[in-house]
């Protein structure tokens, strides 16, 4: 394509390739079908992971896999993966002189081709107007399970290496010319556990695929290919015009930010814990390269290392996103390829943040969160008043009962909380940065499978004190109603959710198993498959967000809102915040003397 | 039989007389009283029948569409609210579903943690619980916690409160049992139920429905009792029904207990206000398009009837409401929508809108910024001179300036960018109706737009176009189409039960017990409510699934005993529906029934058809000869235009586009190729040609 338009001198519009009303029409017809992709999938889904929590994703890739939209419902750490997974299924392909045809479908999971890890299974469909390959429309979820070697695709901390995390899936023909290959669906169901919801899942994954090729040619014929193709140039150009806006705005130079994850806390094994995570942003007038450099080697037989494409890039991407094109300060901004193009990630091979095949990769959730929480943290240096501090982890609990016809698997995605912002505290008990799931209603699953919530609330006495506080995580308290057991995927027992600017760290994650007997253990942040009695009880409290800012700097009067609503004690408030509440109200000659000799510092 | 309709926006009320037997309808429109919206209502009919010759005590009905609740919420006032809850379970309304709104943001605000309905320091627990599947009771109430939560919400001055109790849904017993004991603890309060409210399971949704219905009790409960008040102090004897979110109407007692029923009482009533147009004609399949200065609301009506929402879609001002509401699409989209170029020079056109006030350029307020106004005055599809019936000229020149200067900074001529901005506008409203209609399987082309709202007429044609439909309808006062739709409802009560129920392992005997206990739930409402048992009818519906999916699609179910056959035969429908929705089923998958619904229909008196257009000349019609802008096959031409008045153009007589309608409440653009006809109902009709892009 050529230029047809050449803007004037002076004016706000760079060069483009077709007229900017054809290029608004077209893009808002690709993001209108990546999101009704996204709405089939999670409306016909089974299973709560996809259909409640919403771990999935829907997008629509050009020819040169790049992302050209994404499906506002789906959750980013799926849809951000997206292109890897097709530009790692046409190397296989091409490896393998295969090729793709008209009403092929694709299905593919393996972690070093672009897939995030194993349980999240892609079905990719490629679409062809008047024969020829003109993109590719595709969905990625997380699957109840992958046949790994404990049942459940959570908590399988304890896999030696690739082959121990489930089934894997090279670019795999589902549908060749439209014809089911019946012979891998068979495979699929012998080896996956609860066949029906992951098959059910799968098929639903295909159908809103297809429907995304089908409405995608369906604008390629409209439009031509042509056009369609330079409305995608200009759109990529457009958003990478504001991210490379964004970058130039900051000052050049190098910051670092070092995060470090549990790892196994009771492995007597020093490699595999207290594991480093280091994060230098290297600003370069509109550029950016992210450098990983320092960060901990692999852990060869562990399943924390997380593959360089699918998740670093994922969580870099989003914690960029998230401090420099704030959506809530620049409204939408179409998700697509031109906002990575600034941006290079640089990541020592054999690092936890590029490993070797066939390290393993499953548990790479939790790290990766530390990861977008140390380019936040690294920003904080640049742009204090648009990060917040450290955000508390997530993470999950699968539980599962006894493999007998009545057996059940429940996914419990675990939230954080965010750390305090400048002018606003942090947000309490929402899932974090790449993660954006939904927790399951109680009213529901008690309804379906054998547990019960006994509690599910926010922790008291635990939010990280500052100029403005950091959000609060929950404690909840899960009974098992019959026999089962428990695979634990967390972190941030040992290290908590830092604060900025003199803000307090906050509070650590526990996780406590109370035996029907009342015996009680402490348990570590990972935990493989561990069987649990009718009776047991797992009490999860979460970590707090960190603080921003001194806390003495913080509005009386929102430390006094925080005493009535019962999350601070008067006590904690003069020591922490040094105001005074006596019987429900302020002491402001007090809290002048308390506050009197220290003033200033800290602050953004 | 003498009705009136009075529908109150944000900028005007409006009211509609209508006479059932002499096919009479009278409009009026009068500004609305944001501080007490009463005294515009009541201002709104004593005007109308002053003009009329009317005394007020010959006025039979009153509906009453009502912002009231909506913007208590949507401006969070309303009252401090207490919430009393099982014990374990106090952050459910602050927690919701640990699910931020937005993926990309460190500084975006959670409604429900930001502006909670209750405060944590107001809610209080006790110690009950019930468990599934039958609500069976685990912890029975501690009825001292619950008076001492009483107590203490009093001390703390609460008016309104909420009784959430997990799994409520399944045994209301101890929110009943509560009820009673803060009744006496509190006579003043508000007090409210969430099984009352909304029976459904989903615990956040269910209590975040009755604390709202809490936190604008007091407000509506008052504003109802006022509004009654003074309409009997101005001579009227008429009841007063007003319009609830899921298309029907409600006495003014059901709607002080359950406010919560009301938040979509106006865009309810502009759907069936479209509905009854497009019927007029003989339309039955429609899509109605009601567009005013911010918005566009969208609703599809298939052979008279309209969808309702599932509870899963339904939510307001960033708050989920498990309530029943029409199916309603509603985008940033209208006549005051900003064009702007993005920082990465992306062409936009909204949502941020001028509103009123600056308003446009072209209203010569100061508005500064290009709106969707100024590009169709720029245009010429608008005549500067007739603007609300002429009531406001409009600023040529400022229109020019602001989309000059936008034009310059595309590098664009003026007209590219007019006719850019208008189209960018129409392309967002064509893909909101494309998510409404093809996304779920259904074909537009089947259906007619009706369109209305003050700038529905100026953009239905081109939006058609985009979407293949081939024809438009607008009806005969489309600016005031929802005061209408008021005159065309009925009594509509709804029950709801959560049953969670297996194809494999079906209890018939249940599900006949539980629909025939909700019918006669609202037998008795319907007594209450005066309403003579024999002029009822009722529907029964299921929220149905797959076993393990999340989502419901809802499906008719037959009334009577059930047969296994007339369930195979509702199985058969969800399966059909499926497939038809999302482009797939499941059809050896087991099926869920999750909820079912029982509706009860009362009828009221429905305004007539109105008296047949006495018709004209297009001679004498017309008002003057102008020219427009329109893109034809890719070219930007001005074209010579005619503009006609549409009060006296001939029946029955075809015009050819392009050429521009003018009335007192809107402007009809018919652009090239398009045909305009009155028709013999009232209504214009836009042909479109076959074989549209």
């Amino acid at each position: 394509m050529t230029d047809t338009t050449t803007a004037t001198p002076g004016t706000a519009v760079p060069n483009r390739r077709i007229d900017p009303v054809t290029a608004n029409v077209i893009q808002g017809a690709l993001e209108n079908i990546a999101i009704e992709m996204g709405y089939k999938l999670m409306r016909m889904s089974y299973s709560s992971i996809i259909r409640e929590s919403e771990d999935f994703g829907a997008a629509l890739v050009d020819l040169d896999n790049r992302q050209m939209a994404e499906a506002r419902q789906s959750t980013p750490l799926q849809s951000g993966p997206i292109p890897g997974y097709v530009k790692g299924i046409r190397r296989q392909l091409g490896e393998r002189g295969e090729t793709l045809r008209p009403g092929d479908v694709i299905m593919h999971n393996d972690p070093y081709a672009g897939a995030s890890h194993g349980p999240d299974v892609a079905f990719i469909v490629p679409a062809f107007h008047d024969g020829a390959l003109v993109g590719f429309a595709a969905t990625t979820a997380h699957h109840l399970d992958i046949g790994a070697h404990t049942p459940g695709s959570g908590g399988i901390v304890d896999a030696i290496d690739c082959y121990a995390e489930g089934l894997r899936f090279q670019a795999i023909k589902v549908y060749e010319e439209g014809r089911r290959n019946i012979q891998v669906w068979h495979m699929l169901r012998t080896n996956l556990r609860l066949p029906d919801l992951v098959l059910g899942d799968m098929e639903a994954q295909i159908a809103a695929a297809r429907i995304g090729a089908q409405r995608y040619v369906e604008l390629i014929t409209r439009y031509g290919a042509a056009t369609v193709a330079a409305a995608a140039e200009d759109l990529y150009d457009s958003s990478e015009r504001r991210m490379r806006a964004a970058i130039l705005a900051l000052p050049d130079g190098d910051y670092s930010a070092t995060k470090h994850i549990d790892g196994f806390l009771d492995d007597p094994d020093p490699a595999r814990r207290d594991l480093p995570i280091v994060v230098t942003l290297k600003v370069r007038g509109d550029a950016l390269t992210v450098d990983l450099t320092g960060t901990a080697p692999q852990v060869s037989d562990r399943p924390i290392n997380m593959p360089l494409e699918g998740t670093v890039d994922c969580a870099v991407w989003l914690a960029l996103r998230s401090v420099l094109l704030d959506s809530a300060v620049h409204g939408h901004i179409p998700q697509n390829h031109g906002l990575t193009r600034p941006i290079t990630i640089v990541a020592p091979k054999g690092c936890l943040a590029n490993p070797i095949f066939p390290a393993p990769v499953i548990a790479r959730f939790c790290p990766g969160i530390e990861l977008s929480n140390a380019v936040v943290e690294a920003l904080s240096q640049v742009v204090p008043r648009q990060v917040c501090a450290g955000c508390a982890n997530g993470g999950g609990i699968v539980f599962t009962g006894e493999q007998t016809a009545d057996f059940w698997v429940h996914v419990e995605l675990l939230e954080g909380s965010y750390g305090g912002r400048f002018g606003r505290d942090g947000m309490d008990a929402v899932d974090v940065l790449y993660a954006n799931t939904r927790n399951n209603p109680i009213e529901d699953y008690e309804s379906h499978v054998p547990l019960r919530v006994n509690r599910y609330e926010l922790r008291e006495q635990a939010a990280a004190a500052g100029q403005w506080r950091g959000g609060i995580g929950t404690v909840r308290e899960t009974e098992f109603l019959a026999e089962g057991a428990a695979s634990v995927e967390t972190e941030g027992h040992k290290y908590a959710p830092v604060g900025l600017f003199g803000g307090k760290d906050g509070a650590l994650s526990d996780l406590m198993h109370i035996a029907h007997d009342g015996t009680v253990k402490e348990l570590p942040s990972k935990l493989p498959y561990f069987r649990v009695h009718k009776g047991d009880k797992l009490i999860a409290h979460r970590a707090c967000g960190g603080g921003y800012g001194d806390p003495f700097e913080r509005d009386p009067a929102a430390v006094l809102a925080d005493v009535l609503d019962g999350y601070l004690a008067p006590e904690t408030a003069e020591r922490e915040y040094g105001v005074a509440i006596i019987g429900g109200a302020l002491d402001r000659a007090r809290t002048a003397t308390l506050r009197g000799g220290r003033h200033g510092g800290g602050r953004a | 039989m003498y009705l009136v309709g009075v529908d109150v926006g944000g900028t005007f009320t409006d009211v509609v007389l209508a006479n059932t037997e002499g096919e009479r309808t009278f409009v009026h429109k009068v500004a609305t009283t944001p501080e007490d919206p009463a005294q515009g209502v009541m201002r709104g009919i004593r005007e109308l029948c002053e003009r009329h010759g009317l005394a007020p005590a010959s006025i039979d009905h009153v509906y009453h569409g009502t912002t009231i609740a909506t913007n208590a919420v949507l401006e969070y006032k309303g009252a401090e609210t207490g919430v009393i809850t099982t014990a374990g379970y106090r952050d459910i309304l602050h927690i919701g579903r640990h699910q931020r709104p937005q993926h990309y943001s460190i500084m975006q605000e959670i409604p429900w943690q930001d502006r909670p309905l209750a405060k944590r320091r107001h809610r209080k627990v006790v110690r009950e619980r019930l468990i599934p599947p039958q609500g069976a009771v685990l912890v029975p109430l501690n009825e001292e916690d619950v008076r001492a939560a009483a107590r203490a919400l009093k001390a703390e001055g609460i008016s309104a409160i909420a009784i959430c109790f997990l799994f409520s849904y399944l045994n209301p017993v101890h929110e009943e049992r509560a009820k009673a004991i803060i009744a006496e603890e509190c006579p003043e309060a508000f007090i409210c139920t969430s099984a009352a409210v909304s029976p459904q399971f989903r615990e956040f949704e269910r209590f975040t429905t009755a604390a709202m219905n809490a936190f604008i009790g007091p407000a509506v409960g008052t504003y109802v009792a006022n509004l009654a008040a003074g309409l009997a102090h101005s001579g009227l004897k008429a009841d007063l029904r007003i319009m609830r979110s899921n298309g029907g109407v409600a006495t003014p007692e059901m709607v002080a207990e359950k406010p919560v029923l009301t938040l979509l009482s106006g865009p309810a009533a502009g759907v069936l206000g479209g509905a009854w147009a497009g019927a007029l004609s003989g339309r039955q399949s429609v899509i109605t398009f009601d567009v005013g200065g911010t918005s566009a609301d969208i609703g599809v009506v298939t052979e008279g009837r309209f969808g309702e929402a599932t509870a899963r879609d339904t939510w307001i001002a960033g708050y989920p409401v498990m309530v029943p509401m029409i199916d309603l699409h509603t985008i940033g989209a209208g006549g005051g929508s900003i064009a702007a170029i993005d920082p990465g020079g992306g062409f936009q056109v909204g949502p941020r809108s001028a509103g009123a006030r600056p308003g446009p350029a072209a209203y010569g307020l100061g508005g500064r910024a290009p709106t969707v106004t100024d590009a169709n005055l720029v245009l010429g599809r608008l005549d500067k001179d007739s603007f609300l019936g002429g009531a406001m000229a409009l600023d040529e020149a400022a229109a020019r300036d602001v989309v000059g200067e936008f034009a310059d900074r595309l590098g664009i001529s003026p007209l590219e960018a007019a006719e850019g901005i208008v189209t960018v506008l129409n392309s967002n409203m064509a893909n909101a109706i494309r998510s409404r209609t093809v996304q779920k399987g259904i074909d537009p082309r089947d259906y007619v737009l009706v369109a209305f709202g003050g700038a529905g007429p100026l953009h239905g044609a081109e939006v058609a176009q985009m979407l293949s439909i081939p024809e438009i309808i607008v009806p005969p006062h489309p600016g005031i189409t929802s005061a209408v739709g008021l005159l065309t409802t009925e009594i509509k009560y709804d029950a709801v039960r959560t049953e969670f129920q297996v194809s494999s392992q079906l209890d018939l005997e249940r599900l006949d017990r539980d629909y025939a206990t909700m019918e006669a739930e609202i037998r008795g409402q319907f007594a209450r409510d005066g309403i003579a048992p024999a002029s009822a009818r009722f529907e029964r519906f299921g929220d149905l699934r797959y076993v393990g999916q999340g989502y419901e699609l809802r499906i008719a179910v037959p009334g009577g005993a059930l047969s296994p056959a007339a369930l195979e035969e509702v199985f058969g429908r969800f399966h059909r529906q499926h497939e038809a929705e999302y482009g797939h089923a499941f059809p050896t998958s087991p099926v869920e029934i999750v909820n079912i619904l029982a509706i009860g229909i009362g009828p009221v008196p429905k305004i007539g058809r109105p008296a047949a257009p006495a018709g004209g000349s297009l001679a004498g019609a017309l008002r003057k000869t102008d020219r427009t802008v329109f893109r034809v096959d890719g070219r930007l031409a001005e074209w010579d235009t005619r503009f006609f008045e549409r009060a006296r153009l001939p029946v029955g007589e075809p015009i050819a586009g392009p050429t521009i309608i003018l009335q007192a409440d809107s402007t009809t653009v018919v652009p090239p190729g398009v045909e305009a006809c009155a028709d013999p109902h009232g209504n214009l009709v836009l042909a479109l040609p076959r074989g549209a892009p």
